[in-house]
């Protein structure tokens, strides 16, 4: 059994996320005196000296370095400037809401794209296939914001079928889920549409076929789970255009979640706040991508294994 | 009779009507008979087996009938062929790792198999799968059975294959090129197998190679393929014995044969499917050509005097095989006195470990084992051994790729320095590589005459028009035309693409050329042309050759001496007329043994018994 390959990619995750942090760090210090920037220019000297105080940006920067990195240790990322509460428990108490709609746009991705890609590709170059190559092409070519404006439009505005902002119920999940999952949908059909094609040429199929096992055996059982692996990729990356797409979706529908937060935290710039929900959806793009790594893993005994040396 | 297929048409319907790929081929196959089916490629021997499978594209079209014992198969519905797959025929393919599921283990895809085709419940399938790797020859089953497809050997890839093949125990099996890809002596091995499992069960064979020597080896009948049809067909023995058709001549005189002899090849090419023309498709190349070959299609007739059927105007007087042609002499060279390339005690190792991670370390491989090589200037050395032996790490190390662990490698006295440094620009100049194969060896999007040109424009040899002139007469030197420097790769044959690479080889007059398997990716009726044109160049510019091969002629018509290796050693390295006649080796013996030769047509059984020990 190949561990070295997971120990490495854990470390790996491990060594980016420590990246990432000290680049939040960096950012922030060079983008000029938060402080400064954040009250107005005739604020009294003093306060401005206060506030460096309580915020230890008076320190010396490599100070400054160890006690930031001291306090995420301790899970403290600085109190919100607006209400003063600890800038985690403003994004915590949001994560539900965000899981809630990027976890069902995610399934709704799979489950609309995967299958979607299986019958295009079975039909290659019929009117299903094209039916369902032009539909994906439509589906992630259109921007977040235009398709969830698009939606409201027709759905709320004009015929009143569906409410435009969140109202906690199933209901309102409808148009949020489709905006934000359409274009992983699209992209998702493409890809697995192609990968399959080429598993379907592979000699080893051809093969399966010549051993008598009948079609929807091969596809389901050879093809498919080879065509899963370069798909797993790709499924990886659509967990990061997730997250992105959903700080513009929660704010389309009014979705009370870590995406709306960001953008009023950052309109009143309130760092901490973006600090810390900044940090939260790198940790979240990272473990995506472990696990992406881990799943190769599982489906890919060429992996597992580890394809060199063990020849014989 | 476990196959019978008469008519059979295959064509592709494109714009502009059909392309036929094959035409009225009439074969049977009996129960326990192998009848092998042999031609360059491009002769349609892989279409035959796929359309009597049922598995060509849906645009292909087949006319006539194939019988799979008994019953018709083509023209009806698709259930017919879909159920005889597995149960009547089975099928093994050339490259046995790439038929078999990457990610499914070896015993997962057998007992999947079993299951469905014997209908029976996974336990006993488990109990008939280790039955058949056990029979298909396949050490420690228990522990293969858990294990992947990329964690066995080409060789042992293909015994689960079989296995597979075997699982439905079909009347007919179609084994399309099943040892190409494989090692001589594990060519020998699963030749054998083939041939014990068609004693025991009585199956039907098609067999098809490329190769007549493996043909000759194993099969009861021969029919030999010409763009798209049969223009030979009988008895291995007539055919090898008796042979009047000029294209099944000519194959046969292109063969090597551990004796030597001169070199023969077929000039010109197969006709693509779109430029046959009327008559007989061979007319073009053959050297007994009438007028009426190339109006009148020639029928597949009965001979008069032998067992054989041909398809021929102006069939030719039989030649025997294999004593036709006398041995040829080798121009003796004599030894020159100091050695142009040197390796004295020369070893390589190889950093093996999972993925190279920094954590779980790594072992040590040694490919190549304080070995002792010398070549002198303007000699031949032939390299021989299976893959893994060391022999492509022993070319490596010649030319700076890879840096010796241990020893020395010292050309023209100095040590060979590593590719990238400085001194490596120089060194390249007198070194070059011929490689295996020219399809991969040359940039399918350049020129043929700018490729050829661009060591000169590396090393910036001369002025714009100069290096024109030597472009030119680089191409004359290895014999192609003036206007191929404006073709690109596709658009010239397999043959005058490696004369392309070799002409590129040669652009920095180099003193040393190395040579791995120049051969191998080409027809048999090509190969020879090649040998000529090295054996030329070695005669004129007094090249040294170190070549990596398995190809007799080469050694025989060109090589000084032969170096055995095996696991990393050189375990013989002598003269080439002792190699051949007085091995001192066994594993020399073994290997050499293990070449398929027209004149060694017998069972090889207890010579690979002791090889798979």
């Amino acid at each position: 059994m190949n561990t070295g390959y997971l120990i490495q990619k854990v470390l790996r995750a491990l060594v980016t996320l420590a990246l990432v942090v000290t680049f939040i760090f960096i950012v922030l210090r060079v983008t000029g005196d938060p402080v400064s920037a954040m009250l107005p220019d005739d604020t009294d000297p003093a306060i401005i000296e206060q506030m460096r105080e309580d915020w230890g940006l008076n320190q010396p920067l490599w100070k400054q370095y160890v006690d930031y990195w001291a306090g995420i240790a301790r899970g403290d990322l600085g109190t919100s400037f607006l209400d003063g509460r600890p800038a985690t428990a403003k994004i915590l108490e949001r994560i539900p809401k965000t899981l809630q709609l990027t976890i069902t746009s995610f399934a709704f991705m799979l489950l609309v794209g995967a299958p979607a890609g299986i019958i295009a590709a079975l039909s290659r170059n019929r009117w299903p296939d094209r039916t369902i190559m032009t539909i994906s092409v439509s589906g992630f070519s259109l921007p977040n914001f235009f398709l969830g404006i698009l939606l409201i439009l027709v759905f709320s505005v004009w015929l009143r079928l569906l409410p435009s902002a969140s109202s906690g119920d199933l209901k309102s999940m409808i148009m949020p889920v489709f905006t934000l999952g359409t274009a992983g949908a699209g992209v998702i059909a493409r890809f697995v549409r192609s990968s399959l094609l080429e598993v379907l040429g592979k000699q080893y199929v051809r093969a399966a076929i010549a051993r008598g096992m009948p079609l929807h055996q091969v596809v389901l059982r050879v093809a498919l789970p080879n065509a899963a692996i370069p798909t797993i990729t790709i499924v990886g990356f659509m967990i990061g255009t997730l997250i992105a797409g959903s700080i513009v979706t929660e704010t389309i529908f009014s979705w009370p979640g870590v995406g709306r937060l960001l953008i009023t935290s950052v309109t009143a710039r309130d760092l901490a706040v973006v600090q810390a929900g900044v940090m939260m959806i790198a940790a979240t793009m990272i473990v995506a991508n472990l696990l992406v790594d881990l799943a190769y893993f599982v489906i890919d005994p060429r992996i597992r294994f580890g394809s060199s040396g063990e020849r014989q | 009779m476990p196959l019978s297929v008469s008519g059979l048409g295959v064509t592709i319907e494109q714009e502009g009507g059909h392309l036929p790929i094959l035409q009225d081929i009439d074969l049977d196959v009996a129960a326990g008979r192998i009848v092998g089916l042999v031609g360059e490629s491009g002769s349609g021997k892989s279409v035959f087996c796929l359309a009597s499978m049922g598995l060509l594209p849906e645009r292909w079209r087949t006319d006539g009938t194939v019988a799979i014992n008994g019953k018709t198969v083509t023209g009806r519905a698709r259930r017919t062929i879909e159920e005889a797959r597995g149960r009547e025929a089975a099928m093994i393919f050339q490259d046995a790792g790439a038929s078999l599921n990457p990610i499914a283990t070896i015993g997962g895809q057998l007992v999947d198999t079993i299951r469905r085709l014997r209908d029976v419940r996974t336990g006993e399938a488990t109990e008939i799968a280790m039955e058949l790797l056990e029979h298909v020859g396949i050490p420690e089953p228990q522990r293969r059975f858990r294990e992947y497809p990329f964690q066995l050997s080409g060789g042992q890839n293909q015994r689960v294959l079989i296995a597979l093949a075997l699982a439905g125990r079909p009347r007919l099996l179609f084994a399309d090129e099943p040892t190409t890809a494989l090692d001589v002596t594990v060519q020998a091995q699963i030749l054998d197998l083939i041939g014990r499992l068609r004693d025991e069960t009585d199956m039907g064979v098609v067999f098809v190679s490329h190769d007549l020597g493996v043909i000759a080896n194993i099969c009861d009948e021969i029919a030999v393929m010409y763009a798209g049809r049969i223009v030979e067909y009988g008895p291995t023995e007539a055919i090898l014995r008796s042979a009047v058709h000029p294209y099944t001549q000519g194959l046969i005189k292109s063969m090597p044969t551990k004796r030597g002899g001169r070199l023969h090849s077929i000039g010109g090419r197969v006709p693509l499917p779109a430029e046959r023309p009327a008559g007989c498709a061979f007319a073009p190349r053959c050297p007994r050509r009438l007028d009426k070959c190339s109006e009148d299609l020639p029928a597949l007739l009965r001979d008069d005097a032998g067992p054989t059927l041909r398809a021929c105007h102006n069939p030719a007087e039989p030649v025997p095989a294999a004593v036709a042609e006398p041995v040829a002499a080798r121009e003796a060279v004599p030894r020159a006195g100091d050695a142009l390339m040197q390796l004295t005690g020369a070893s390589c190792d190889y950093r093996i470990g999972a993925h190279g991670s920094f954590l779980s370390g790594h072992t040590l491989f040694r490919a190549v084992d304080q070995i002792d090589l010398d070549l002198g200037e303007g000699e031949a050395v032939a390299l021989i051994g299976e893959s893994g032996s060391g022999k492509s790490t022993v070319a490596k190390l010649a030319l700076g790729v890879e840096a010796p662990s241990d020893g020395t490698v010292l050309f023209d006295g100095e040590p060979v320095p590593p590719v990238g440094s400085a001194a490596h620009r120089a060194f390249a100049r007198s070194v070059q590589l011929v490689p295996q194969s020219p399809f991969l060896a040359t940039d399918p999007r350049m020129r043929i005459g700018d490729q050829i040109r661009e060591p000169l424009d590396i090393h910036g040899e001369g002025r714009a028009g100069e290096r024109r002139d030597r472009v030119r007469a680089l191409l004359d030197t290895v014999g192609l035309p003036d206007e191929l420097a404006r073709r690109f790769p596709h658009e010239v044959s397999g043959g005058q693409l490696q004369r392309v690479v070799i002409a590129r080889a040669l652009a920095l007059e180099p003193r040393l050329l190395i040579c791995d398997e120049p051969t191998s990716a080409l027809d048999v009726s090509v190969q020879g042309q090649i040998i000529e044109l090295l054996k030329t160049l070695r005669g004129q510019r007094g090249l040294s050759l170190l070549f990596i091969t398995h190809d007799l002629r080469i050694i025989r018509s060109l090589c000084d001496r032969v170096a055995v290796m095996h696991a990393g050693q050189i375990v013989e390295y002598a003269d080439t007329d002792d190699v051949f006649e007085r091995p001192h080796h066994a594993y020399t013996r073994d290997l050499l043994a293990a070449v398929p030769d027209l004149a060694t047509r017998a069972a090889p059984a207890a010579r690979s018994a002791e090889l798979a020990s």
